[in-house]
């Protein structure tokens, strides 16, 4: 396993602490534009996620690894098409978790 | 004096309200008018021409009155007496004698003021009387409420815990907490009646009367819901587990000959409804078993009514759905009937926005929308209970509950009920909890789910039987050719295969053995018995078989499963055998682990 990158599971609440950090998440898609997607955070907050988006056609969920540019954008480096279909509850726990009481699990 | 009754001996009576041997006896006779049987005792009305008083005969004076020497419209003279209220009536009392003497045997008629203030008795037509079926006899004693003796001053009244079948007589006091309707049968010996009651004492303990027939008839009117009675010289018998709907080892058997009598002057008692509430976290184990179970919870919202039109009489049926949560975190939605529905469900629909705490008696736990509740005709609701149950429940969903985001028990399953997922989420467990626990299933089946791999299929087991084509049993080879099955009893020239193997399984906490029959077979291996069999005879470099098998290890499932006894070479082991497998839903799961880690959080 790759240590040398470590990016860290956020929602969109979480991006403001990890601000110039390698962070991932999921994201649904609301709208894309050249260079950009508009995304909706697991935790309902808005995310602008910048860079060369992959070839459509995007799924309805997105998971994007990159730069937290600002609380509420990322500059991606891997986009990766994560069906139509996501448990965001679950991804959205697993966020809270991963970052409070179980943050020494995770790297 | 002889033939006449005292002058305002009522008068006298009421205003000498007890009267015992002891004290001075004034001479009061009086006629006795209206005399019939109430139980083992009889009641007339005490007149003296003037005025009339409801009066009741202690049961040891049955036998004058058989004898003819008491006799309706004959006179008595009055030695032992008390008066007392008729609750909730209280301008009208009532006599209770204890002791008295016949004077004189039946006049013609019934004693008038008028008649008395001129020439004393003189003849009028006698009274037509009517024979009286025991049924009229029981509408006319309830049209003017007889009022019961004090049976609890001359028995003792045995609390329903201590009767047994053994036991000669005893007389309990009872509320009917439940009241069947009639129900008429027609088997071998005919057609009849029968209906039943629930009974419940001071103590809480209840216990189900049945009356057949002519007991039927004879009491159903008689018990009215939530009155309580006097009841002796019912029969004991252990309860039919399959049927009982209380928590009591014996049920009871009423015929003609038992007695029930309303305690009406009696100072009232409230049995408490004894609940067994069951957390809603593991209702799982419920579901659609026959078992009634009773729910405490927090009322999160009320539907407004629907009408839902019965399958099998196309009637329409009122219904009201309500939301319930628990200190577990969970909802579960109860389907409230009929009366239920339409009554207190408005007042819970009024009330709704309080989040009251209710409690409900004998529930039905089915697999509509996973994990549901419904009401019976049985079922008992009562709003805010005073118990200790409900205020800490209310505490803690003052204090943290509402704010607690809550999940649906059911949510998460798949709907289909005949893959036997339909409580996968709410009854999981692991492996260890079954091989850890040697005795478990040893009364009955238990049923558990349970996410786990498959570790190994031993290539070399029988792992199918030829079957009958029709009915699935097993057959045997015929003498010349084809098949022969036993259960249809003829021969068939072809047979089917189906599954039945042992798989071992294995999930983080240990592994074991699961029979699998044929459905649960074919989705564990991904193909029917005779393919797999096709692919075992054939021959080759890579044997098909083999590699079938393997791929079907590592997988992981969701298996519902029973545990139960089985004897075998006279040594007892557990059989676990699949009863459903279906696919891991990744995102029930996740949910499922979430669960797991807040509960643990809070329990440290």
């Amino acid at each position: 396993m790759d240590t040398s990158s470590p990016s860290v599971f956020v929602n969109g609440a979480l991006m403001r602490r990890y601000v110039g950090q390698k962070v991932r998440t999921v994201i649904q898609v609301i709208g894309s534009d050249i260079g950009s997607v508009v995304g909706k955070s697991t935790d309902d907050l808005q995310i602008v996620v910048r860079g060369s988006s992959p070839t459509p056609p995007l799924t309805t969920y997105l998971e994007v690894i990159g730069i937290a540019e600002s609380d509420n954008a990322i500059r991606a480096e891997t986009w990766t098409n994560f069906g139509n279909s996501f448990g965001t509850h679950n991804y959205n726990e697993l966020c809270k978790l991963a970052n409070g009481e179980f943050k020494h699990l995770f790297i | 004096m002889e033939n006449s009754v005292t002058q305002d001996g009522i008068a006298t009576v009421l205003s000498n309200q007890s009267l015992d041997s002891s004290s001075v006896r004034p001479e009061i006779v009086v006629q006795v008018v209206d005399l019939k049987p109430v139980g083992n005792r009889y009641t007339f009305n005490a007149n003296d021409g003037n005025m009339k008083m409801k009066a009741m005969l202690p049961a040891t004076l049955t036998c004058e009155i058989i004898s003819g020497k008491i006799q309706n419209l004959g006179l008595v003279r009055l030695l032992d007496y008390t008066v007392n209220d008729i609750p909730g009536k209280s301008e009208e009392k009532y006599m209770l004698i204890t002791k008295c003497e016949a004077v004189a045997s039946a006049l013609d008629s019934e004693i008038k003021a008028e008649i008395k203030a001129s020439t004393g008795i003189t003849l009028k037509p006698k009274q037509e009387f009517v024979a009286k079926s025991a049924s009229q006899i029981i509408n006319e004693q309830r049209g003017n409420a007889a009022p019961a003796a004090r049976m609890a001053m001359t028995r003792r009244v045995h609390p329903l815990v201590s009767l047994n079948p053994y036991q000669g007589s005893w007389t309990i006091r009872v509320r009917v907490t439940n009241k069947g309707v009639m129900r008429t049968y027609n088997n071998a010996r005919g057609e009849g009646c029968v209906f039943n009651v629930e009974l419940t004492d001071e103590e809480g303990t209840q216990i189900q009367a049945t009356m057949f027939n002519a007991a039927a008839r004879k009491f159903y009117d008689r018990f009215e819901m939530g009155k309580v009675y006097y009841i002796s010289r019912g029969s004991l018998k252990l309860a039919n587990k399959q049927f009982k709907t209380v928590q009591n080892d014996y049920e009871m058997t009423l015929n003609e000959n038992s007695e029930v009598e309303e305690a009406s002057n009696e100072e009232m008692f409230t049995p408490e409804i004894k609940f067994n509430f069951v957390p809603i976290d593991e209702l799982g184990t419920y579901v659609n078993q026959k078992d009634l179970i009773d729910v405490i919870g927090v009322v999160q919202c009320v539907s407004p009514t629907m009408s839902i039109r019965r399958k099998n009489d196309n009637e329409m049926i009122p219904k009201r759905d309500i939301t319930l949560a628990d200190e577990s975190k969970n909802t579960v939605v109860v389907s409230l009937w009929n009366d239920l529905a339409t009554g207190i469900g408005q007042e819970l629909l009024d009330m709704a926005d309080n989040h009251p705490v209710i409690a409900i008696k004998s529930l039905k736990v089915g697999d509509f929308q996973g994990v549901s509740l419904s009401t019976i005709s049985r079922s008992n609701v009562v709003i805010n209970p005073d118990s200790p149950e409900a205020k800490k429940l209310k505490s803690w969903y003052d204090a943290e509950g509402k704010e607690t985001s809550m999940s649906a028990i059911g949510s998460g399953m798949s709907s289909s009920a005949n893959n036997g997922s339909r409580s996968m989420y709410s009854d999981r467990v692991f492996l260890s909890h079954i091989t850890s626990n040697p005795s478990l299933g040893e009364e009955k089946p238990v049923f558990f789910s349970i996410r786990a791999y498959i570790s190994f299929i031993k290539p070399d087991q029988t792992m199918w039987y030829r079957a009958c084509k029709t009915c699935n049993k097993k057959v045997t080879e015929a003498m010349d050719s084809g098949y022969w099955c036993e259960g249809c009893q003829k021969k068939d020239q072809e047979c089917s295969l189906r599954y039945i193997m042992a798989v071992k399984v294995s999930d983080s906490t240990g592994e074991t053995w699961f029979s699998a029959f044929n459905d649960e077979a074919e989705k564990i291996i991904g193909c029917t018995a005779d393919e797999l069999n096709n692919l075992k005879s054939e021959e080759g470099e890579v044997n098909e078989f083999q590699t079938k098998l393997k791929e079907t290890t590592w997988s992981s499932h969701l298996f519902r499963i029973s545990v139960s006894q089985q004897e075998y070479n006279s040594e007892k082991r557990q059989r676990i055998t699949v009863r459903g497998v279906s696919p891991i839903d990744f995102a029930a799961e996740t949910r499922l682990l979430l669960q797991d880690i807040s509960k643990k959080k809070t329990s440290q």
